[in-house]
């Protein structure tokens, strides 16, 4: 307790050398005061002119490149949006075309089937009528070379007939066998008869 | 035994602000622990209502100085 | 270390002159280095002097070429800035115009952070805000700003009306006009000075009784005092900590309150 006789042993002492050092702690010195106005004048005027606008900036910039490389990315994501749709709408379209295409075959196909078989159908009928037509003049050219050929055979064998005395079986059977074989051997030629049928 | 009474009033007039910051912190504390997302607004009105508070004992030191 | 602490020490204290112990006085914060009186160069001027030159020097130096991506200085730089801008300015006076106030607060802050841990810094260990005087300054310097921008806003009968919180009964007027006026001219500037200068004076002067009263208890007293002498030291050791915070601490708050009273001042309603 006795250092409180300490405290104005040394603040007598204190004031013995300067008076100043005495005054109130709360009693500002002036010139401390003045002093202390100065060099906060100073540090306000370097950081408002060199510190704060250069942190300022570097914060803009650091927004700006950050929004800058949102925008980037979004027009990225643009930009393949867009490839893909004209991707996709090239997609379609040449889906379409082959789909076109492919229809179009089909009626090219079906037109020349039904012309083919047109065609063919046609063809085979000419062709039928054609056959026909030679089968009825052969046949026309059979009937009157046969209906010829019977004529004169009927006359040669009347006339053979005629001709021999009939006398006999035998002589009969052999005058018709006679004239079988001389009709196979190809003896008998033949004659017009026509005259006189 | 010598010395300056006016020491024990600044004793005395520091009672009551120590009480008071006691207080506000406590309920800052409280607040914090309820709510941690309102710890941003709480922070500021603790450190004004501290500052208030502290105001009463700084006039004692100022009082303990004035009447020596 | 305690010749560090002490500066201008007395030398009855220092000596030991066989009077006993001489606790640490407040005429010790008193250190004129030329002159003397009112206008004298005193110890914390050059202690001033030297902040002002080296935040002015390693603000400038980590700017200057302020990248978008910072560098390690840049990086320190930023984390202060970004403390005040946003956690202080921005939240307090609202960011629609807090951008003008920024140079304002930062600049305070960092001239009494780095004043105030020149408290605990070794070769200086002088809280340059125990002397009263630059306290005063920097509060001189809020209380103008404050009322011109609240006169600026609203004009100098509109800055007063603005001070008084409408809509109360008649009566209680009569109370409240004197007390809010006191509020803003006499209680807000008393206190925002006397709060940063009542903490490094009181915190230096704790640690000089610790560093001295160790010293002395070491140097003449018997085996018991001599480890009392020990502890008084360890002490010192602790509270230098406890003062490192302090110190931090007090430089937002003033820098929170200056913030404060300037949005109190721009604010449209009471």
């Amino acid at each position: 307790m006795q250092h409180f006789t300490g405290i104005t042993q040394v603040v007598v002492a204190a004031a013995a050398e300067d008076k100043t050092g005495e005054r109130l702690p709360i009693l500002p010195l002036w010139g401390e005061l003045i002093f202390g106005v100065i060099a906060f004048a100073i540090l306000y005027w370097v950081v408002a002119t060199k510190v704060v606008p250069n942190l300022e900036k570097a914060y803009a910039e650091r927004t700006a490149a950050i929004e800058g490389g949102m925008q980037q990315a979004e027009e990225a994501q643009q930009q393949a949006q867009a490839a893909l749709e004209q991707y996709q709408a090239q997609l379609a379209e040449a889906r379409a075309e082959a789909a076109r295409i492919r229809e179009e075959a089909r009626e090219q196909g079906a037109a020349i089937v039904v012309e083919m078989r047109g065609h063919a159908q046609a063809e085979a009928n000419r062709i039928t009528e054609a056959a026909h037509k030679q089968i009825e003049a052969e046949r026309q050219q059979a009937v009157v070379s046969l209906r010829s050929e019977v004529g004169r055979l009927s006359t040669e064998l009347a006339s053979r007939i005629v001709g021999e005395s009939l006398e006999d079986e035998t002589r009969r059977r052999g005058t018709v066998d006679r004239f079988l074989a001389e009709l196979e051997a190809g003896n008998i030629q033949p004659e017009k008869v026509g005259e006189g049928a | 035994m010598t010395g300056n009474i006016a020491i024990l009033g600044y004793g005395l007039s520091a009672i009551g602000p120590g009480v008071g910051i006691g207080l506000i912190f406590a309920a800052y504390i409280n607040g914090v622990a309820r709510q941690p997302e309102a710890r941003g607004v709480l922070q500021g009105i603790a450190i004004l209502g501290f500052a208030l508070a502290e105001a009463l004992a700084i006039f004692g030191l100022v009082l303990a100085f004035v009447f020596k | 270390m305690s010749l560090n602490v002490l500066g201008a020490i007395s030398p009855a204290a220092a000596g030991g002159d066989g009077e006993g112990f001489h606790a640490p006085t407040p005429a010790e914060f008193y250190q004129p280095l030329i002159g003397h009186g009112d206008f004298a160069i005193t110890r914390p001027m050059v202690v001033l002097a030297i902040s002002v030159a080296l935040i002015a020097w390693f603000l400038v130096a980590t700017t200057k070429r302020a990248a978008v991506v910072p560098g390690k200085g840049q990086w320190v730089t930023e984390g202060a800035y970004n403390f005040v801008r946003n956690g202080v300015a921005r939240d307090i006076i609202g960011s629609h115009d807090f951008l003008r106030f920024v140079p304002l607060l930062f600049s305070m802050f960092m001239l009494i952070l780095v004043n105030n841990l020149f408290g605990v810094i070794p070769p200086i260990q002088y809280p340059t805000m125990s002397r009263i005087g630059f306290p005063i300054a920097l509060t001189l310097l809020v209380f103008v700003i404050y009322h011109a921008v609240g006169i600026r806003k609203n004009g100098a009968w509109g800055h007063i009306k603005h001070m008084i919180p409408p809509g109360l009964p008649k009566g209680i007027y009569v109370l409240i006009i004197p007390l809010e006026l006191l509020t803003y001219f006499v209680t807000r500037p008393l206190t925002l000075a006397l709060r940063l200068f009542g903490n490094m004076f009181a915190g230096h002067m704790l640690l000089l009784l610790f560093i001295t009263g160790g010293e002395y208890m070491l140097i003449h007293g018997g085996i018991g005092l001599k480890a009392a002498g020990v502890g008084s030291f360890g002490m010192a050791f602790v509270l230098t900590a406890f003062e490192a915070l302090i110190e931090f601490l007090q430089a937002y708050i003033f820098t929170l309150l200056a913030a404060t009273y300037i949005a109190g001042s721009l604010a449209d309603e009471h």
